[in-house]
């Protein structure tokens, strides 16, 4: 059995790693002799809980309300089950409009506001202002989150995610 | 075995390659939020270097389904308190849908509130059909006894009537209260509380803060006028004295008073001329005007016959009319 635990030092650029380390028992029995990674989506609520000693603990659980205001974890878990390591992963996600980033997202997110022309931290981004000018851009103006990761390797995996809320 | 997130929410389907769904860019917003049964995705795309070249792959898309919200406002149009006298009295509420999905409510007039100096009877609820913020009896529709108001769209308001009987004998200034409670039809409840699958698109219905019940009070204070009439006669007998003998001009002084709150439609004051006497003509006045004894031509009339007719028409509170004329005494 491995079990990752550490994916810090694989991301360097990189969305809130919100989700426990995934544990995986088993090498691909057939592995081919290339790295092979895969995405899935997935969508999950963000719970806030806080104990006694008023630590607050973030947990992530099955949605199970959809409504305005509501805080979601969009998440992309990866893996890598081929038998090379992966590199220069780069993993570009649409905002979808109905949906906002969270303010309390990673500052160091690379994110677009431009429909994903340019990306940058949101501090490098502004956005158009009518007729003329420019403002800051804010969270709520991003439409792509990109994250990059520099080596995945054999059977390494991990869930990259970032704070949503339904506009 | 292979451990991955046990994740398989029950209404987050998993549509791959459904991207056309909903196109990036144009999502309607309403005041409540997104609209009801809009469908939201996460889906990535990502590139790597397999040590040969670099490769392009693409995640599933996970689609998931904007709840409804249900949420709800009632105003009270009236600015200030609205003057009823006895009889029907109409009160405006405003009723405004502040979720993010169309929904009607059922709507629900009290009369009976504790600190209520006179109470009203509620007559009916009826929605401002023609849009012109007046109550219009036989055009405004009244709805019928569940009175649910039609299906609004998310931000969409309506005016709303409530029509109350007052009782006929309510006091002057006494004050009373009607509440109008707006109640979603789907549901109410504490915020959070869910109705499966009954919001929009098939979603849930979820309570939002306002609990999707909300309501207002209007204000009405009873205005109910008095009308004193007083009279008075002075002489001028022939010989310049104040004895009333034939020949004695006898001039009647009628002082119309309106007192306490609102005001007296369609006053007219007539008097008849005493037996033993004759009109004299031409000496009819109002407020100091003269008046001419035909009829039609302006507010009064007068005749030996028929006696003396003024018409004030609409007297607010705090007019006062003065009607004089002149007999001879026989």
């Amino acid at each position: 059995m491995k079990i990752i635990t550490n994916l810090s030092a694989a991301i360097l650029a990189l969305a809130v790693p919100i989700g426990p380390a995934i544990a995986q028992d088993e090498a691909p029995t057939a592995p081919a002799a290339e790295p092979k990674i895969s995405l899935r989506s997935d969508v999950m609520a963000i719970a806030i809980s806080i104990d006694d000693q008023g630590h607050a603990t973030t947990t992530l659980a099955q949605p199970e309300e959809f409504t305005p205001g509501t805080k979601l974890s969009f998440g992309m878990n990866y893996s890598n089950t081929g038998s090379e390591a992966a590199t220069n992963v780069t993993g570009t996600s649409p905002i979808n409009p109905a949906v906002r980033l969270a303010p309390d997202a990673d500052p160091a997110l690379v994110v677009s506001v431009d429909g994903g022309g340019t990306f940058g931290t949101l501090e490098t981004r502004s956005v158009e202002t009518k007729p003329e000018g420019t403002r800051a851009a804010t969270h709520a103006d991003v439409t792509h989150v990109r994250w990059t990761i520099a080596s995945i390797a054999p059977g390494e995996s991990g869930r990259i995610a970032f704070p949503v809320i339904i506009r | 075995m292979h451990t991955t997130f046990p994740f398989l929410p029950s209404r987050a389907a998993l549509l791959a390659g459904s991207a056309a769904v909903c196109a990036l860019g144009s999502v309607e917003a309403t005041a409540g939020g997104v609209r009801a049964g809009t469908l939201i995705e996460n889906t990535a795309i990502a590139t790597y270097d397999d040590g040969a070249a670099s490769r392009t792959i693409t995640s599933n898309t996970v689609t998931i389904l904007v709840d409804e919200l249900l949420d709800v406002t009632v105003t009270s149009l009236n600015s200030q308190p609205v003057l009823a006298s006895p009889g029907e009295a109409v009160l405006t509420f405003e009723v405004t849908n502040q979720g993010n999905g169309p929904e009607a409510f059922d709507l629900i007039a009290r009369t009976n509130l504790a600190d209520n100096e006179f109470e009203t009877a509620f007559t009916s609820v009826a929605i401002d059909s023609n849009g012109n913020g007046v109550y219009d009896a036989g055009v405004d529709e009244i709805l019928a006894a569940s009175r649910t108001t039609p299906i609004l769209a998310a931000d969409q308001a309506i005016t709303v009537f409530v029509i109350v009987d007052v009782p006929g004998d309510v006091e002057d200034q006494q004050t009373s209260g009607v509440e109008l409670i707006a109640n979603a039809t789907t549901g109410t409840g504490a915020p959070g509380t869910a109705f499966a699958g009954q919001g929009e698109g098939g979603g849930d219905a979820i309570a939002g803060t306002s609990t999707a019940s909300a309501s207002a009070r209007g204000a009405l204070r009873a205005g109910v006028a008095t009308l004193s009439l007083i009279k008075s006669v002075s002489f001028q007998d022939p010989f310049g004295e104040q004895s009333a003998v034939p020949g004695t001009l006898a001039t009647f002084t009628l002082v119309a008073d309106v007192t306490g709150s609102g005001s007296i439609d369609d006053l007219i004051v007539v008097d008849a001329i005493p037996d033993g006497t004759t009109y004299a003509e031409g000496t009819l006045t109002l407020d100091d005007g003269p008046l001419t004894d035909a009829s039609g031509d302006d507010a009064g009339e007068a005749s030996n016959e028929n006696g003396i007719s003024v018409s004030l028409g609409s007297a607010a509170v705090g007019a006062q009319h003065t009607i004089t004329f002149t007999v001879t005494i026989d």
